[in-house]
């Protein structure tokens, strides 16, 4: 299993290192943080060129000292995308700064915390997948599965309640439970598929991703259509039976109570990985394969256990799309299990720093939409700065040489503990 | 790269590749595979009444279904020509759909710019898109090639990173220069005789590149044992290169010929690529790094998908879908019986020279 190795690094080095665990987590933070600057900067040169190049009347900027006119302003843009991801707290211009009409109950950050929210789950799915050395690509599917199921009991469970609060509580659980057995089974799939059968985890969870969005698909059309839909979709769940946006407007699709439900997963789930045998097993599985079963992790059922605790989290948030967001199942589900990867690799694939990582895709999504409204500049910019992060974050080794070459302390090409879940040794292979 | 100063340089050097062993297990793959999608096509048609089995042996035996298959088999099958090359040097390159969609915008983009009917040098417009497109994707491999190579970053990682980049990337200049995410039609195409040429063409000068050629031991050799490369004085980073440069080269043209045998790029959503990219991986690991079994994939898989298309537009809304899922369920299954195909020793890892 050249993926997840052997270990390269000596017990004795380890050991050595662990009292400085704290500085790779420092650096990790470090290099992210550059990562996100070095990207705002890139996209600050795509902006000019392309602005250079696209045809205007009048130019919205004009370099400084040069005087070239540009049709779109790289300064306008970033504050657009920030400023307006949190619906203007800052009045640009203004000697305040700070917009005294501002309330942080508005829509634009409403609409930037449901994204948010959301990417928790994801990130959380394909973070904890990352940490027992599996790469779950398909988080998406088992997004779009546990959302499917969540509708579907929902909706069958809803004429046997009574309606109101009590019966809205019970059908938020029992729905959310649902998303989540929906989302691990199809997440035990490539996981089984991996211990059992050897099959790669990546290809699998492509392919079970393409199943599951063609089979919930012709499911809904087929069978659970809701009459004169013009999508194809599934009927409304009932009001009760969603997330009440407490606080922030209802056109938003945002609730307060489920970004506190899913602090609480990242809580949950750092307890899980950090300090329970499960975790131990999940961490050294994916580290020291070869090491944990020798000291006895059974890695074969860590393998599906841990692919159907990513996958219950997938579904988890397939719940929460539908209760909070959308209110039924429908055909164009967003890529949030695919976004999640990004948050999972951003935050380094560490429970807690899924929620800043998050955070940061959820401005950056609401910050496109206005963007939209607000310049000349086409909303896709904001998937170019997506793919520059992660690009960025994936070479650590830039920045520790840009790092040394700038003289910022010498942080020595020692071994790095690296568990962004990729290849990081060239131990041989045990099965071959 | 001295291919003509070295003969046979790694001749006493053990290279774990157990030809018998792996035709053997290609050979098997590819037998289940087959009987797989004939024994779930059979199924499909036994559960149907008989008009529609009518219409399906219509479909599959027809021109135009020939003609969409070719189309949608050249990116299948030269991103994952490509594949091979930059895997077996030891670079694992998820980023062939990334590739796939900057070639397909670049090269509708610069054929747009030189004016169909205009030439550059006497040649025509298309296929100086045709070019721009390959060299777009070329650079582009060559960004990830760096980041993988110098930077040491994780491949897996990298290759999502150049797919996110240029899914934004493509659908953002076609909005700045065309003002939308999809491209207006050119008005010309490439017909898909050339993409069928270029498939063919493609897959056997790479058998004859990886097997015949010593380009394609130092390949080899950089995927499974780099230390031996290095040893007998090959650079390891260069031959690195050189592969992932050629899954650039191979999957711009299958990009550029996908957009140009329609005439326009489509960027909404997925884009027109549509995770062929991601089909490619599937095809060469299926056909076990062997181009030839690459082809046999890509097409198995681009036929279903035209067969599919002509059911839709015969008015079959359900089978087409679950038709078109049946690849995948295939690839499961067949994953899941074979086994994990064998990827190289080294693939993955970075490798540090030794002074």
């Amino acid at each position: 299993m050249s993926r997840r190795g052997g270990g390269r690094v000596p017990a004795v080095v380890r050991r050595l290192l662990a009292p400085f665990v704290d500085r790779t987590v420092a650096e990790r933070v470090v290099i992210s943080l550059a990562a996100i600057l070095l990207s705002v900067a890139v996209g600050f040169v795509i902006v000019l060129v392309s602005g250079r190049i696209a045809t205007c009347t009048t130019a919205a900027w004009t370099m400084p000292v040069v005087g070239l006119g540009f049709c779109y302003d790289p300064v306008q843009v970033y504050v657009v995308l920030f400023n307006g991801a949190l619906g203007y707290p800052f009045a640009v211009g203004d000697p305040g700064l700070l917009d005294p009409a501002w309330t942080p109950f508005n829509i634009s950050l409403g609409l930037t915390l449901s994204e948010t929210t959301l990417l928790i789950f994801t990130g959380l799915s394909v973070a904890v997948a990352f940490r027992a050395g599996l790469f779950n690509i398909g988080t998406q599917g088992q997004l779009v599965v546990g959302a499917l199921a969540t509708a579907l009991t929902v909706l069958a469970l809803a004429p046997l309640l009574p309606g109101g609060a009590g019966g809205g509580v019970v059908l938020v659980g029992v729905g959310t439970l649902a998303g989540a057995v929906g989302g691990g089974f199809w997440g035990a799939i490539p996981g089984a598929l991996k211990a059992y059968a050897d099959a790669n985890e990546v290809i699998t969870t492509i392919m079970l991703n393409f199943v599951a969005a063609n089979v919930a698909y012709v499911l809904v059309l087929e069978v659970f259509r809701a009459e004169g839909s013009s999508v194809v979709a599934t009927r409304y769940v009932p009001e009760y039976a969603q997330f009440v946006p407490w606080l922030f407007p209802s056109s938003s699709d945002f609730a307060l109570l489920a970004l506190l439900v899913a602090a609480g997963f990242i809580a949950g789930l750092y307890y899980l990985v950090e300090h329970t045998t499960f975790g131990y097993d999940l961490r050294t599985g994916g580290t020291q394969a070869a090491a944990a079963e020798y000291g006895g992790v059974n890695a074969k059922r860590t393998t599906v256990r841990a692919m159907t605790v990513s996958g219950a989290l997938g579904g988890v948030g397939g719940s929460v799309w539908v209760l909070m967001s959308e209110g039924r199942w429908l055909e164009s589900v967003p890529a949030l299990g695919f976004d999640g990867i990004t948050v999972s690799i951003l935050a380094g694939n560490s429970p807690l720093g899924v929620l800043p990582a998050a955070f940061l895709f959820g401005l950056l999504k609401g910050g496109a939409l206005e963007i939209g409204f607000q310049t000349d500049v086409p909303t896709e910019l904001v998937g170019v700065l997506r793919g520059l992060i992660i690009l960025f974050v994936a070479m650590p080794e830039f920045f520790r040489m840009a790092g040394r070459y700038a003289g910022l302390g010498s942080r020595g090409p020692g071994p790095e503990p690296d568990d962004v879940g990729g290849a990081d040794t060239d131990g041989g292979e045990p099965d071959a | 790269m001295g291919v003509s100063r070295m003969r046979n340089p790694l001749a006493g050097v053990p290279m774990p590749i157990l030809d018998d062993l792996i035709e053997d297990e290609y050979v098997r793959s590819l037998a289940v595979g087959i009987a797989g999608m004939v024994g779930l096509l059979a199924a499909v048609g036994l559960a149907f009444p008989a008009s529609v089995a009518g219409d399906l042996a219509g479909i599959v035996f027809s021109t135009s279904t020939a003609a969409s298959t070719a189309r949608l088999a050249a990116p299948i099958v030269l991103a994952g020509l490509g594949g091979i090359f930059a895997e077996k040097s030891g670079v694992i390159n998820i980023g062939l759909e990334g590739l796939l969609i900057i070639s397909a915008f670049a090269s509708v983009y610069v054929a747009s710019v030189v004016g169909i009917g205009n030439a550059v040098l006497g040649v025509p417009a298309i296929w100086i898109g045709f070019l721009a497109g390959i060299a777009a994707s070329t650079v582009l491999s060559a960004v990830f090639g760096v980041v993988c190579i110098e930077f040491k970053a994780d491949q897996i990682i990298a290759g999502l990173a150049v797919w996110l980049i240029a899914l934004g990337l493509a659908p953002f200049m076609s909005t700045v220069f065309f003002g939308g995410v999809n491209t207006p039609n050119l008005g010309a195409r490439v017909s898909w005789r050339y993409s069928a040429v270029m498939v063919v063409v493609a897959t056997l000068a790479s058998w004859w590149a990886l097997n015949r050629t010593a380009f394609g031991k130092h390949l080899r050799a950089a995927g499974e044992n780099p230390k031996a490369l290095d040893t007998v004085g090959v650079s390891v980073s260069r031959v690195r290169y050189a592969g992932v440069m050629v899954s650039g080269v191979l999957s711009g043209v299958g990009g550029s010929a996908l957009a140009l045998s329609i005439g326009q790029f489509v960027g909404s959503g997925e884009t027109m690529v549509q995770g062929k990219g991601f089909i490619a991986i599937v095809a060469y690991l299926f056909g076990n790094y062997n181009p030839l079994g690459t082809l046999g994939a890509g097409v198995l898989f681009a036929g279903l998908d035209a067969t599919q298309i002509r059911l839709q537009q015969l008015g079959y809304a359900v089978p087409d879908t679950l038709v078109q899922t049946i690849p995948y369920v295939v690839v499961i299954v067949v994953l899941a019986l074979v086994g994990r195909t064998r990827i190289p020793a080294a693939a993955g890892d970075h490798y540090e020279t030794e002074e």
